[in-house]
């Protein structure tokens, strides 16, 4: 059996409810997905994200809730601006953005959060690995 | 407690309502999502079809009756604009209510919100003033009417009641002063509400006031449509000799008169006053864990303003300093603002303003630390 590649979410507490789902900091229905949970999304830092590659997360993905609503006012605008690198501070370039996503569900959306996890995880698995297969990347072929 | 935990399941209850709305109404639209604006919308509306309305009505005894008939019958638009102002005023009593539930309902009324809510009452009092001057106004028989009741029933409040009355009767007379005072009062007070509305924003960067142009016309729709097919009209014309025992009631405005006439007037005072008390006490009856507002490092702070630009509640502000070589300004926060949301640390990418009670640098080393832990631990 090959290992499930590990994802890091880093999540709003008020976004999808994921106390009954999780176990320790693992999701139930999957276990190679790694939650942590903030006060809000926007304050998750750039660095946050580049903490979880460095530690070996294959991708990471950052949840707030639906846009237009936020218990904060801007968290989760910010949040994505940030993600779209329209915000300072910018994520680093180094991070591969394919390997990052913005989520932006409400309490009650589980399932859809469940879909989209799994949407991500696949298309992780469509990536070239890191450093290995490189030159299959279109910029390369100029 | 139960009171909390209702109050939990109501706010799910709203979030999921909500997000069904966006399947109407598209992300962008979501009236809720502008919930703020919707009553500052029909405010607007309510200016500009007041002024229009001011350009022929006439505030004395003898030519208010008239003049409002005048252009309700004469005047190009005019049973459009008065319809306009009447139904903006309904909508806007509808919406801020709407605010009002949506902001408790999720849980955005209390703590660092308490200003926001305690002059949100501030403006539905002077909602109610305007309102029911407004009505008297028009001088039909409900005017009439109105002012009687509320002359009377002011009398009955210890003290202040008597001289209270007297802004609108003198001794038990209706006089000219009557109506010019109904009339500054609908003015002067539409005017305070700026006021108010401006300390309303006052601890909130950026506030949503504006709706969506598709928004807004949908808007404009829901007050003109009414506006057009059920005419606002005036009843019988007051007559000062004769007293008129019974007027429609405007639900939105008016719903105290019929309280009034049931039962006695300090009773009814009394029931408002408690209303009132329980609104302002409402931010209060939940504690929560202390306060721990955000923390700023003074050697790690650059003064890079992107901190105070993000704060959704204008909670950090910029300072000059000198203890420092190359750095000109550093951010300070305002305890009582900070709502301890973390939008400052999200902004932030020299690890100088913390939470205290989830340090980013902590967050940091625990991303680190449970990555490692293999498929299967803490099981």
């Amino acid at each position: 059996m090959t290992e499930k590649k590990k994802i890091l979410g880093i999540v709003c507490e008020r976004s999808v409810n994921l106390n009954k789902h999780l176990l320790g900091n693992r999701l139930k229905d999957k276990n190679n997905v790694i939650v942590v949970s903030m006060p809000c999304s926007g304050m998750i830092q750039p660095a946050m994200l580049e903490a979880g590659f460095k530690a070996g997360a294959e991708g990471v993905f950052v949840m707030g809730c639906q846009i237009g609503d936020c218990h904060f006012r801007e968290g989760n605008k910010w949040c994505q601006d940030r993600l779209l690198g329209l915000r300072p501070p910018n994520i680093k370039k180094t991070v591969d953005k394919n390997r990052v996503r913005g989520l932006w569900l409400s309490q009650v959306d589980y399932k859809k959060f469940l879909e989209k996890v799994e949407k991500f995880e696949k298309e992780l698995e469509k990536l070239p690995k890191e450093q290995t297969e490189k030159p299959t990347s279109p910029a390369a072929k100029v | 407690m139960m009171y909390q935990q209702t109050l939990q399941k109501l706010q799910t209850v709203t979030i999921a309502f909500e997000k069904w709305l966006n399947k109407v109404f598209s992300q962008q639209y979501n009236p809720f999502y502008y919930h703020g604006a919707l009553p500052n919308f029909f405010m607007w509306t309510l200016f500009i079809t007041g002024i229009l309305l001011f350009v022929y009505f006439q505030p004395t005894l003898d030519s208010a009756f008239i003049s409002v008939n005048y252009i309700s019958t004469k005047v190009p638009f005019g049973s459009i604009t008065r319809g306009l102002h009447r139904y903006a005023a309904d909508a806007m009593m509808i919406t801020v209510i709407l605010h009002a539930l949506r902001v408790y309902l999720t849980d955005r009324y209390r703590k660092y919100r308490w200003l926001v809510w305690y002059t949100g009452i501030l403006l539905l009092i002077f909602m109610f003033v305007i309102g029911i001057t407004g009505y008297i106004l028009v001088w039909d028989e409900r005017s009439y009417m109105i002012v009687l009741m509320l002359a009377s029933a002011l009398k009955q409040i210890p003290l202040i009641g008597g001289p209270l009355a007297l802004t609108f009767v003198n001794g038990d007379l209706v006089t000219s002063y009557t109506m010019a005072m109904a009339f500054f009062l609908h003015v002067g007070i539409s005017f305070l509400l700026l006021y108010g509305l401006w300390w309303h924003y006052l601890r909130i960067s950026r506030p949503v006031t504006d709706v969506p142009l598709g928004l807004g016309l949908l808007l404009f729709a829901s007050i003109l449509i009414p506006a057009g097919v059920i005419p606002v009209i005036s009843g019988k014309p007051a007559v000062l000799t004769q007293t008129p025992t019974e007027f429609p009631v405007d639900w939105f405005y008016l719903w105290i008169f019929p309280m009034f006439s049931s039962m006695p007037a300090m009773v009814v005072w009394t029931i408002l006053f408690i209303i009132t008390a329980i609104l302002l006490a409402v931010p209060f009856l939940i504690t929560d864990r202390p306060k721990s507002p955000a923390t700023v490092s003074l050697e790690n702070c650059v003064g890079c303003t992107l901190c105070a630009k993000d704060c959704p509640y204008e909670a950090i502000y910029m300072v000059p300093r000198t203890d420092h070589p190359k750095y000109k300004q550093l951010a300070v926060v305002i305890d009582a603002r900070c709502a301890e949301c973390g939008l400052c640390v999200g902004a932030c990418a020299f690890k100088a303003i913390d939470l205290p009670y989830m340090n980013s640098q902590e967050v940091i080393a625990k991303i680190g630390d449970i990555m490692k832990e293999p498929v299967g631990a803490g099981v």
